[in-house]
């Protein structure tokens, strides 16, 4: 099976940078089922400018993915901050779908598991990954979903959807209860 | 390869691109569509596994009644040394019996391989080692397919942005050997052509008269971008006129082709303009008329002998 792993660590190099760097620097794993022309192979990509042509392809396709379905997200984290959460998820989760949607809610999941700085990050994550699972491509009707905010969420939601950073939002402990209508839109309503 | 229906010039559908193809009177004849972008795959084991987005699918139905749809799926990853799906045929072949298309396509490519246990989705083409046992993974492959879905089945050439150094073929060998023991077809993508071209320093030109035309069932058009000195396929504007070039050249040598489809992502269509779009289509299709011995038989009547 020397033709799959000569394709897995091509992948590899295309998609964990620090490991075709360590490629770069200590070549390819000594156990690694190839034959000799497959590792002259696979040094030769490693380094060539092209890999890093495909590297730039492959983030722009996953950075695609995150900012086209999760918009309040990633303006909430924007620059260094997103470019830091990003490197980190795409470092522990390799790509596993071509679709949005799932690598969407994954990095929703990411971002909910750790702490973070934003007072406001866990409630708009909460808030699209509950939104995505309503429109998530199913053959049964999608639970409800309810997402608890402690700040104002039209004040919050409101100015991400305008491009602007939330300032100040105030504090409105309620829960957002979502379901999916009849025409397969999310309809949210807000209990105190 | 048996000649094509001359079907005439397509655009590839982006959603952005719905109010141009629909229309009347648009400067094309046909309309491809990446069908893996309009169902979800929700993984081995569901059932169903596959679940058609019923609004565009239901949209794709009302165009198929007045033009061919034409498949060019990206999905199939046909290349991968450890992974091939017949259920990804099976759904392949409940589009076919929908759309009735008179052939379809996808890339001659891998994009899904394993990372530590578990299947991972690259997102791009990857390319394929141009040698004898990369024809040999495939070659049952396209006899699956072919048997899955009874229609000509046509292969495109990657582009591809470093090589796999060693090949025992350079490309144009590496794809004549593919169609002659395969039974494929090829897509001949005309800016991957120049796109590789620009960027590996070979002549476009020597490359096309290097491949066995015959084979060719369909060409693809685009523009590109540069991008930190690497040339993109990025299909982000109009055909440039070095691609212009290789489509005179190549069209009229390429006896059983079916189609001209120029691909346009949709985010780029307010940029490049309707306008610049409408006339690219109609450039195509004068070229196309001026490469066809007699007159163009409707599409329509070529997708009924195809059925």
């Amino acid at each position: 099976m020397s033709a799959a792993t000569f394709q897995s660590l091509m992948a590899r190099l295309v998609i964990d940078p620090a490991w075709r760097a360590s490629v770069l620097a200590q070549g390819l794993p000594e156990d690694a089922d190839l034959s000799e022309l497959e590792r002259r192979r696979l040094d030769a990509i490693a380094a060539s400018a092209g890999m890093d042509t495909n590297q730039t392809l492959h983030k722009g396709f996953r950075l695609g993915k995150i900012k086209a379905l999760l918009p309040l997200t990633t303006t909430l984290l924007k620059g260094e901050a997103l470019q830091a959460a990003l490197s980190t998820f795409w470092a522990q989760h390799p790509p596993k779908t071509f679709y949005f949607l799932p690598e969407a809610v994954e990095f929703c999941d990411f971002l909910l598991a750790r702490p973070s700085a934003c007072p406001y990050l866990h409630e708009v994550a909460a808030f699209e990954r509950a939104h995505l699972e309503l429109q998530r491509a199913r053959t049964d009707e999608p639970s409800p979903q309810t997402v608890r905010f402690v700040h104002n969420p039209s004040q919050l939601l409101g100015s991400l959807a305008q491009g602007r950073q939330p300032v100040s939002v105030e504090r409105r402990p309620c829960t957002a209860v979502g379901v999916r209508d009849a025409q397969g839109q999310a309809q949210w309503t807000l209990q105190e | 390869m048996l000649p094509l229906p001359k079907l005439g010039v397509g655009l590839a559908f982006q959603t952005p691109l719905r109010g141009l193809i629909e229309r009347p009177a648009g400067p094309f004849d046909m309309v491809e569509v990446v069908p893996d972008i309009l169902w979800t795959d929700l993984g081995p084991g569901h059932e169903p596994r596959y679940l058609d987005d019923t609004e565009h699918v239901a949209w794709l139905d009302g165009i198929a009644r007045g033009m061919p749809v034409i498949p060019h799926g990206i999905g199939l990853s046909i290349g991968s040394a450890a992974h091939f799906d017949p259920q990804h045929l099976q759904q392949l072949r409940r589009w076919h019996e929908r759309l009735h298309f008179p052939w379809h396509s996808d890339h001659l490519a891998f994009h899904v391989a394993d990372l530590r246990g578990e299947a991972i989705n690259v997102g791009i083409t990857l390319p394929l080692a141009r040698d004898l046992a990369t024809i040999d993974l495939i070659r049952p492959r396209v006899r699956q397919v072919q048997a899955a879905i009874h229609v000509p089945f046509l292969l495109e050439n990657n582009v591809w942005y470093f090589d796999i150094p060693e090949a025992e073929m350079d490309e144009a060998a590496f794809l004549n050997t593919l169609c002659d023991r395969c039974g494929c077809g090829l897509l001949l993508d005309l800016h991957n052509v120049h796109t590789n071209a620009v960027n590996h320093g070979f002549d476009a030109r020597a490359f096309i008269d290097a491949l066995d035309l015959t084979n060719v069932g369909e060409i693809h058009v685009a523009g590109g971008m540069m991008l930190d000195g690497v040339y993109l396929d990025a299909h982000s504007d109009a055909v440039p006129d070095a691609v212009w070039a290789l489509l005179e050249y190549t069209l009229p040598r390429c006896p059983n082709v079916g189609a001209v489809v120029f691909e346009l992502f949709g985010s780029w269509f307010d940029v490049v303009g309707e306008a610049r779009v409408r006339a690219d289509l109609r450039r195509m299709k004068r070229l196309w008329q001026a490469c066809q011995p007699h007159s163009v038989v409707s599409a329509e009547l070529d997708l009924k002998e195809a059925a």
